[in-house]
Parts: C-alpha cells; sequence; structure tokens
C-alpha cells in the first residue's frame, strides 16, 4: 500500500520536474517581443527620412547568487551596438543616420549641456509613454520645440532616443533559475523616435528578447527588426 | 584655516577616522572597477558641471576636511559638482565625491557644505561603501536560499509562511540592509562633526544643514518603509545631542567660514545654472525660492532678476508654495503618482481650468513681465529677457509683442545657442 505521504511527494515531484521543463524551455526559447506605436502623422506615411541618433543609453547587470553585479563597461559596448544596429535596421527603411551632435562639434561646454539636458527631458517623459503606449497613436507625447538647441543638421526629421535594461546570468544564477524560477537573462529596450522640429513622439517601441545581452547579436537584431515594422519605410 | 590633523580628530571612544587597515578583496576590486567606469559615464554624458571655480572650491573645502599626510590604497580624491537640481551628494569608494547643483544651491555657508562634504569624506574614509556592498551580497545570497527553500516546500505552514516571506523578502531584506545603511550614516554624521571642528569649521552648521534640507519645497519628502539615511529629525536630534559642548568654542576662522555673502558670492554662477536645471525637471517652485534667494542677496543684478521672472513665467498656474494639507504623506504620494503619469504640459491645462490657478497664471505672468522689464533696465541689462518677454507675449496670444521680443533677442545675442528655435517661433507667429 502506497502512503499518503508518497503520493504526495510523488505528485510534487512531477509538479517540480513539469514547472522546470516549462521554464527550460521558456529559458532556451529565442523569445523575442516588441509593442509598437505610431503617431498618426507617420501611420501610414513617413515622412522621416534622416535621423540623429542620441547616444544611447542601455545598462545591463549581471545577476549572481550574491545580487546583482554592475558591467559598466560591458554596458557601454552594448550601447554602441544597439545604436549601430538600429541605424542598419532603419537604413534598410530608407532612413538614413546622420551624425549625432556631440560627435560631430565637438566644442565646448554648453553643446554637452545641450545635449544631456535633452536626454534628460526624454527620461522624464519615458515613463508616462510607458504608462500608456497606446496614447502615442493620439498625439500626447511632445518634448517641446527644444529639441531645436540641438542645432542638427537642416535634413534631419527626427531623433532616436534609446534606452535599455537587461541582465545577464552566472552559470550558478542559470542553474537556480531552472531550478526555482525567476527571470531568464533578457535585455529590454525603450526606443523613442521624436520629431526633430517640434519634439512630438512619433514612434514608441520596447522589444525585449530572453537571451544573454553581450552574445545575442542575431537576436537583438531580429527584435529590433519587428520593433520597427510598422514603421513605413522612407522614400 | 588650519588643515585637519589624524591627531586632532581623534576620539578614544570613536573608531579612527580612516580604515587604513581595510584589505581589499576580489568583490571589492570589482565594485571599484565599476566605480571607476561610473565616474567616466558621469563625464560622459554632461552630468558633471565645467565649472573649474565650483569644483576648486569643493577641492579647497575637501582638502581641508582630509586628515593631513594619510594616504588610502585605492583612492584619488575628486570634489565634482554634479548638474542635478535635486539636492543631494554621494561618495564613491575611489574618492570622488559628487555635490549636486542643487545642493550647493541650498546651502547657506562654507561651513554647511564643508558638513556635507565631511559625511561624505568618512563613507570613503571608513570604507563604508565596500562594507556595504559585503553585508548585501550576504544577505541576498540567504535570499536566494530562502526561494529555493519556498518553491520547494508548498503548502503547509511552514511553506506558507516561507513563501509569503519570500514574496516580501526583497523589502525585508532591503529594511536590514538599509537599516545597516542608517549605522553608517550615523557614523559619517558623527566623524563628520569632527572633521569639521578639527578643519575649524562651526560644527553646528552641519545641523543648520540638514534643517535646510528639510524644507520640502516639492514635496517630494515621502516616508517610506525604509530611507537610506536616517530620518532629517532624528539625525538633527543626535546630532544636537553629540555636539553638546563641541560646540562652545569658536575661533575667528570659523566666524569667517560661516559668513554668508562669500558663499553667495562664490556660488552665484551655480545658482543661475540650477534654476535653469529646475525648471527643466519641472522643479518650478524650487527655481522660484533659489532665484528669489539670488534676488535678496544681489538685488540689482539684472541677471539675478531675469531669473526671478523666468522662474514665475514658468511657475504658470501653480501655487509659489505648497499648503499644509499639500505636505501631508498622503497628498505627497498621490501628486507623486499624478506626476508619474501627467505631462508638466497637462498638468498646467488641469490647473488653469480651475479659478485658483487662473488666479495664479495671471499674477505671475504679471510678475514676471514687472521683473523681465526691470532686468532689461538695470545697469548690464540681461538680453535674455527679450526672449522671456517673448514667450510670455506668445502665451498671451499677443502676437506681435512676441516676434518684436523674439527680434530683439535675436539681434542682441546673434549667436545664442537657442536661436534657431526662436527663430522658428517668429517664423511661425509669422504664418498666423
Amino acid at each position: 500500500m502506497v502512503s499518503t505521504f508518497t503520493l504526495a511527494k510523488s505528485r510534487r515531484f512531477r509538479i517540480a520536474t513539469v514547472v522546470g521543463f516549462v521554464l527550460l524551455v521558456v529559458t532556451m526559447s529565442p523569445l523575442v517581443a516588441s509593442a509598437q506605436y505610431l503617431h498618426p502623422k507617420i501611420a501610414k506615411q513617413s515622412t522621416i527620412r534622416n535621423v540623429v541618433i542620441l547616444p544611447a543609453k542601455v545598462d545591463i547587470v549581471r545577476d549572481s547568487m550574491k545580487g546583482p553585479e554592475g558591467m559598466a563597461a560591458e554596458s557601454e559596448l552594448l550601447s554602441t551596438r544597439v545604436e549601430n544596429t538600429v541605424a542598419e535596421v532603419l537604413a534598410r527603411k530608407n532612413v538614413k543616420r546622420l551624425s549625432a551632435p556631440a560627435s560631430s562639434s565637438g566644442e565646448g561646454a554648453q553643446q554637452k549641456y545641450t545635449v544631456a539636458d535633452i536626454q534628460a527631458k526624454f527620461d522624464d517623459l519615458l515613463p508616462k509613454v510607458m504608462k500608456k503606449r497606446s496614447d502615442v497613436k493620439k498625439g500626447r507625447f511632445s518634448m517641446g520645440d527644444e529639441v531645436l538647441n540641438l542645432n542638427l543638421d537642416k535634413s534631419a526629421d527626427a531623433i532616436v532616443f534609446i534606452r535599455g535594461q537587461g541582465q545577464k546570468l552566472t552559470s550558478g544564477k542559470k542553474t537556480f533559475v531552472l531550478l526555482v524560477g525567476g527571470m531568464p537573462a533578457y535585455l529590454r529596450l525603450m526606443i523613442g523616435i521624436v520629431d526633430a522640429r517640434n519634439g512630438e513622439v512619433l514612434l514608441y517601441t520596447d522589444p525585449i528578447f530572453a537571451g544573454d545581452p553581450t552574445t545575442a547579436v542575431d537576436r537583438l537584431r531580429k527584435a529590433l527588426e519587428k520593433g520597427f515594422k510598422k514603421l513605413p519605410a522612407g522614400t | 584655516m588650519a588643515p585637519a590633523s589624524i591627531a586632532g580628530i581623534q576620539d578614544q571612544s570613536q573608531p579612527a577616522p580612516a580604515n587604513v587597515d581595510f584589505k581589499f578583496g576580489k568583490a571589492d576590486l570589482d565594485l571599484l572597477e565599476q566605480v571607476n567606469l561610473l565616474d567616466a559615464r558621469f563625464e560622459r554624458d554632461g552630468l558633471v558641471l565645467s565649472d573649474e571655480a565650483t569644483n576648486a572650491l569643493l577641492r579647497h573645502i575637501g582638502e581641508s576636511l582630509l586628515p593631513r599626510g594619510l594616504k588610502l590604497e585605492n583612492v584619488s580624491w575628486k570634489f565634482r559638482a554634479l548638474r542635478d537640481s535635486v539636492p543631494n551628494a554621494f561618495a564613491l569608494p575611489n574618492g570622488s565625491i559628487y555635490v549636486s547643483t542643487g545642493l550647493l544651491a541650498r546651502m547657506d555657508n562654507e561651513s554647511q557644505l564643508a558638513a556635507v562634504l565631511a559625511h561624505e569624506l568618512t563613507h570613503v574614509l571608513r570604507r563604508h561603501s565596500y562594507l556595504q556592498n559585503r553585508s548585501n551580497r550576504k544577505k541576498y545570497l540567504t535570499m536566494n536560499v530562502m526561494a529555493a527553500v519556498g518553491a520547494f516546500s508548498p503548502g503547509g505552514v511552514a511553506g506558507a509562511v516561507i513563501t509569503i516571506v519570500t514574496a516580501i523578502a526583497p523589502f525585508i531584506v532591503l529594511a536590514t540592509m538599509f537599516g545597516y545603511g542608517r549605522d553608517l550614516e550615523r557614523e559619517a554624521d558623527l566623524k563628520g562633526i569632527d572633521m569639521m571642528i578639527a578643519a575649524e569649521y562651526p560644527p553646528e552648521e552641519m545641523v543648520k544643514a540638514l534643517k535646510l534640507l528639510t524644507n520640502d519645497i516639492e514635496g517630494e519628502q515621502i516616508k517610506l518603509f525604509y530611507h537610506d539615511h536616517p530620518e532629517l529629525q532624528e539625525r538633527i536630534k543626535y546630532l544636537s545631542s553629540y555636539l553638546g559642548a563641541r560646540a562652545d568654542k569658536v575661533t575667528p576662522q570659523m566666524e569667517l567660514n560661516r559668513e554668508k555673502n562669500a558663499y553667495f558670492a562664490k556660488t552665484e554662477s551655480i545658482m543661475r545654472h540650477d534654476i535653469q536645471l529646475a525648471i527643466n525637471a519641472a522643479r518650478f517652485r524650487s527655481a522660484v525660492y533659489l532665484a528669489q534667494r539670488l534676488v535678496d542677496f544681489h538685488p540689482n543684478s539684472a541677471e539675478n532678476v531675469f531669473w526671478l521672472a523666468e522662474s514665475y513665467r514658468t511657475l504658470g498656474p501653480r501655487s509659489p508654495q505648497l499648503t499644509d494639507r499639500e505636505l501631508a504623506n498622503s497628498a505627497k504620494k498621490d501628486a507623486a503618482k499624478k506626476r508619474e503619469k501627467r505631462t508638466p504640459e497637462e498638468e498646467e491645462r488641469e490647473l488653469l481650468a480651475t479659478p485658483a490657478g487662473q488666479e495664479n497664471w495671471k499674477t505671475h505672468q504679471q510678475k514676471a513681465e514687472e521683473l523681465y522689464l526691470r532686468a532689461l533696465s538695470l545697469e548690464n541689462p540681461e538680453p535674455t529677457a527679450h526672449r522671456g518677454l517673448g514667450m510670455l507675449y506668445e502665451k498671451l496670444g499677443r502676437t506681435s509683442d512676441a516676434v518684436r521680443e523674439y527680434q530683439k533677442y535675436i539681434e542682441l545675442v546673434p549667436d545664442a545657442f537657442d536661436g534657431e528655435r526662436i527663430q522658428k517661433r517668429i517664423e511661425a507667429l509669422r504664418r498666423t
């Protein structure tokens, strides 16, 4: 005769096995998801031909059993890679990347401050956009005409702001996540395209993928391609 | 000013000012590498103020507080101002001390700034960041183990308890972590007092600085489950009791270090810079408060009067000060939630739909116009006041006046960094 204790124990084991398997599949699958919201101005026909991509701010951490650790150097490399991949993906939509103000001018403090202030303004606006992303379609969000202070190339139609956060796991933490559950390695990007003349938010997209953000180059490109899928190609 | 010496600030009942016996482990060196990169990032992102005079002032005060001849492994002292209108200061374990422009603008004298620096220096000298990091890592490991136990013990009394603990563990663990942090903060406060006395800064100015910071202009000091610093009132209490007879001895140098005018003269340009940052960050009440302080200090400065005008114009329909009701903790929480959802423009539109908002708007626009005109009539008139008047008239629907003022601004400041923006506004107004 099998005792109730043994039955409960074996059921528990089966549940744990199934949960573990599902988590394993979720963790290992090349999960890519993205949502995108377009301003009515560009929903049908894009007027975006030239963009300036401001320096991306993508921060990742290494999550270990002893807590998250900073990855400042890797974050910087990843920021540059994301910027370049965004430029590649947009180029396939006939959208050309123009040089950013900080790198093109190289002048004193005022230019640096202006870029920092515009980036900070986007950071202030971002939580509001994320709270009600669908309002981008109503043309609710704007950064105002202060964007003109960047003194961009006259042909610039829009400014691209990139933010991101993610984590990679140490091998110990990977095992822990497989057994117990928890957040897998991932990268989530928050990208806003803003009208370079009046600051209106024209597009917001937040692609996300599961995988090591420092090595998953293909997943990054696929996630970005999906993220900009609805953006009409420039003419 | 006499430089501080280790002997001068040594107290038998207290630990030494610096933790010189600290042994670096791998985790500490990893942290050091990260913070070194953080320094570079602040610089690259335009967050560090490129103002040599301000950084020199911070360096002068900081170095005068440091124990003479003390060399600490992996510490290279740097004192810098950060472009941030929120009053704040922090120390990185590599010796980089950052003070926000918001904090610099709120202080009344050099001694209060010295109090802030002495507190931050203690964090570095006593290796607080490394100690806190080590403690956090141990607690995080415990939390992970608890999560594992919780996951494999479903059901039953013990399981339920563990599940609940696991669900809220981040808060409990964080509370413990931040509780530990509070001890270190207390140590930094008390050691800071000793350092101030040794460097001939009147120590009671630390309490005064804290009192200045209790002035919750924006209604953003919300009591949460935990705080990384002991509450300001609690700090004022224990610092006052620690000061006791220590505050009795006053030297002539201490009197000099207490002078408000000397401090304002040194930091006037920073205060103006901070007002712009406060306006950018929609901290309009802070902007008015700080600009009023500047005008009180130097009433005939066209630049100061301009900043007060600019602050009132952007304050718009908001009240200049929060009421007691608005400063209640629950009201502040509600306001914070609204701030997360609403843009400043939407807030302004909502307020303008109320009689009180309309009244405020009318009063502030009038005040702003008077002040802009005054800024243009004083000696060394401030040409940017024409831009302010243009923006004011544009909002009031006085199109031709707005165009005229914008044009004057462009004429007087042909190489203005915002020239293109103003030119575009002129073109748009002409089309209407």
